[in-house]
């Protein structure tokens, strides 16, 4: 038993270490700035231009963009860069399991969205003047969504390969559908019956509908199911990432 | 004592289907504690990937790899714990500075605050980098990087150290610092397995090596055991004050040389009988009215044995299978 949680222990504190040095490393690389920091917030404010918006419905818009494009961008960008150096194999090679460094991955894309997300929170507060209805439930919610949906851009960045490139057209792709198909630019209730069916497929709408709950006090679905979808989504994001990486092991990658 | 290292019937097949050609086929060997084992071979004959299965980067096809006892099947945990890893291209952090590249590896293997920082002072100053310990690895050259990636893998002590390539490419001061190196870890007891295409260099540093050639270990002994294994490779090296035109053709004719090699300024005759060689050799030199400046006979380099066990030919061997040193000529029928 002891031995156990020595073991746990380290690899938390592995996991850490990871995290730590990735954000030293990759968050202020131009790939992550891009992808990352300016994206969400090109594309909200593309998608506000000339549109009657009020001011809390477009910071929980802002939120859900923002969490789920910055969160995503970590996997894809850092893991192919880490195995065109070698520098992957450094961490394949040290004293954790598979599951301690996807652990680590994952928490540097959820705090750079965590980060990205508190710019937005402040633009919204100071510059579009909203108001925030439940601020915990805000906070839980950019907290679970960022894990999400870092867990989701992981599984990208777990495909075997040694180009970024490779990944990111995948990664970018997918993501777009994700987005395109939920409750973000058109509100669920103006839905027609099918393209809401089809957004529930989409993680992001509960994240959407999470965040409207959280600063306009009301959402189109239960609070719980929100949460539940989120939480459950991350875990099973990892699942095709550990996976991939097996395969990679296979591979030689 | 158990075995640093134990491979027992390794296998990797790169073919998703099972059907391609194998990378390693069913290898066996054993390290032992302390020693430096060379792992050499041609481009493409099964090193790296053997390498890469002994340092859980890689999943075997087949077959078991005990690393200090520790099956990697298992539980690879322990065994990873003990090992350091410096692969053929140096894989530093060049955004971080030396020092914090060092701060996170002694990190990820659990090495105390104040233990890390003695070491890597220790390792900095050893390998010449401690001035330059707040620079960004970035800034570094080659030669530093390889160092600073060696010092990476050894900050934990390791007891089994893989080295990939560790020298080529590096001015002869920096391989030198390293050759260094890897006989003081040696001397400190840890165990060094490292691949190398320079066969000089584990001549001069293993107690044995192995040569794999298509997949398979086609020898594995001391060098100087390998080296008498192969007395047909034997040579007579002799240089004249002139080296004229057509030289390298008759000098190919005489009787009882396989092969001529120029290296430098000198010919390399290569023969199964030096005293069969020399009487012939001489009365050359008088009908063609040459004069000496030196002549040797040496015994089978290491190359030698491994030019003969991968059926390359003498003359042959370079970073790229493909590319050719001029000067040799092959007697036909030998």
């Amino acid at each position: 038993m002891k031995n156990f949680w020595t073991r746990t222990i380290d690899e938390l504190s592995q996991a850490w270490i990871v995290t730590l040095k990735d954000i030293k490393v990759y968050y202020l690389r131009p790939g992550m700035i891009m992808f990352g920091f300016l994206m969400p917030f090109f594309m909200f404010f593309s998608f506000s231009v000339k549109r009657e918006m009020a001011a809390g419905d477009g910071m929980a818009r802002l939120l859900a963009l923002t969490i789920f494009f910055t969160a995503a961008a970590a996997g894809p960008f850092i893991i192919p860069t880490e195995r065109r150096l070698g520098t992957y194999d450094r961490l394949l090679a040290a004293p954790m399991s598979l599951l301690t460094l996807l652990a680590g991955k994952i928490a540097v894309g959820a705090f750079f969205a965590i980060a990205v997300s508190l710019i937005a929170v402040i633009i919204g507060i100071f510059f579009l003047n909203a108001s925030i209805a439940q601020p915990a439930l805000m906070i839980a919610g950019i907290v679970i969504g960022s894990f999400t949906f870092s867990a989701m851009g992981l599984i990208f960045g777990s495909i075997p390969t040694r180009n970024p490139g490779d990944v990111q057209m995948p990664s970018t792709l997918i993501r777009w559908v994700l987005l395109f198909v939920s409750g973000v630019f058109v509100p669920l209730s103006e839905m027609s019956t099918i393209a809401r069916g089809i957004s529930y497929l989409s993680p992001l709408t509960y994240a959407q509908d999470l965040m409207n709950h959280a600063v306009l006090g009301t959402g189109e679905l239960a609070l719980w199911l929100n949460l539940s979808v989120l939480f459950l989504s991350g875990v099973i994001f990892l699942l095709p990432s550990i996976k991939l990486h097996k395969r990679g092991r296979v591979l030689g990658y | 004592m158990t075995h640093a290292i134990e491979v027992h019937d390794l296998t990797k097949n790169y073919s998703s289907s099972g059907s391609g050609e194998l990378a390693v086929d069913q290898i066996n060997f054993t390290v032992e504690q302390g020693e430096i084992f060379g792992f050499l071979g041609p481009n493409g004959a099964g090193k790296s990937t053997t390498q890469r299965m002994l340092t859980t980067l890689l999943t075997p096809t087949e077959g078991q790899i005990l690393i200090l006892g520790h099956d990697l099947a298992d539980d690879a945990y322990p065994a990873k714990r003990q090992i350091g890893l410096v692969p053929e291209e140096s894989n530093v952090y060049t955004e971080l500075t030396a020092w914090d590249n060092l701060m996170f590896t002694g990190r990820l293997y659990r090495m105390s605050k104040t233990d890390r920082g003695i070491r890597a002072e220790e390792l900095l100053r050893d390998f010449g980098l401690w001035e330059k310990k707040d620079v960004k690895a970035e800034e570094f050259s080659k030669g530093m990087k390889r160092r600073l990636s060696i010092a990476m893998a050894i900050i934990h002590k390791p007891a089994l150290l893989f080295l990939d390539e560790p020298t080529p490419g590096l001015d002869v001061q920096s391989a030198r610092t390293i050759q260094k190196l890897i006989r003081q870890l040696s001397s400190e007891g840890t165990t060094v397995f490292m691949t190398t295409h320079q066969i000089e260099e584990a001549n001069q540093l293993c107690d044995r090596v192995a040569i794999i050639s298509h997949g398979k270990i086609a020898a594995i002994d001391t060098p100087e055991k390998l080296k008498q294994t192969f007395q047909q490779v034997q040579s007579v090296e002799i240089s004249f004050t002139l080296s004229p035109n057509g030289l390298e053709e008759k000098l190919a004719t005489l009787p009882e040389v396989s092969t001529v090699l120029k290296i430098g300024d000198k010919w390399r005759l290569y023969t199964e009988s030096p005293p069969a060689l020399l009487p012939h050799l001489i009365k050359f030199t008088e009908i063609e009215n040459l004069d000496i400046v030196s002549l040797n006979t040496l015994a089978p380099s290491l190359e030698d044995v491994f030019l003969q066990i991968t059926g390359q030919q003498i003359g042959s061997v370079s970073e790229e299978p493909s590319s050719k040193k001029t000067g040799m000529k092959r007697k036909k029928g030998k």
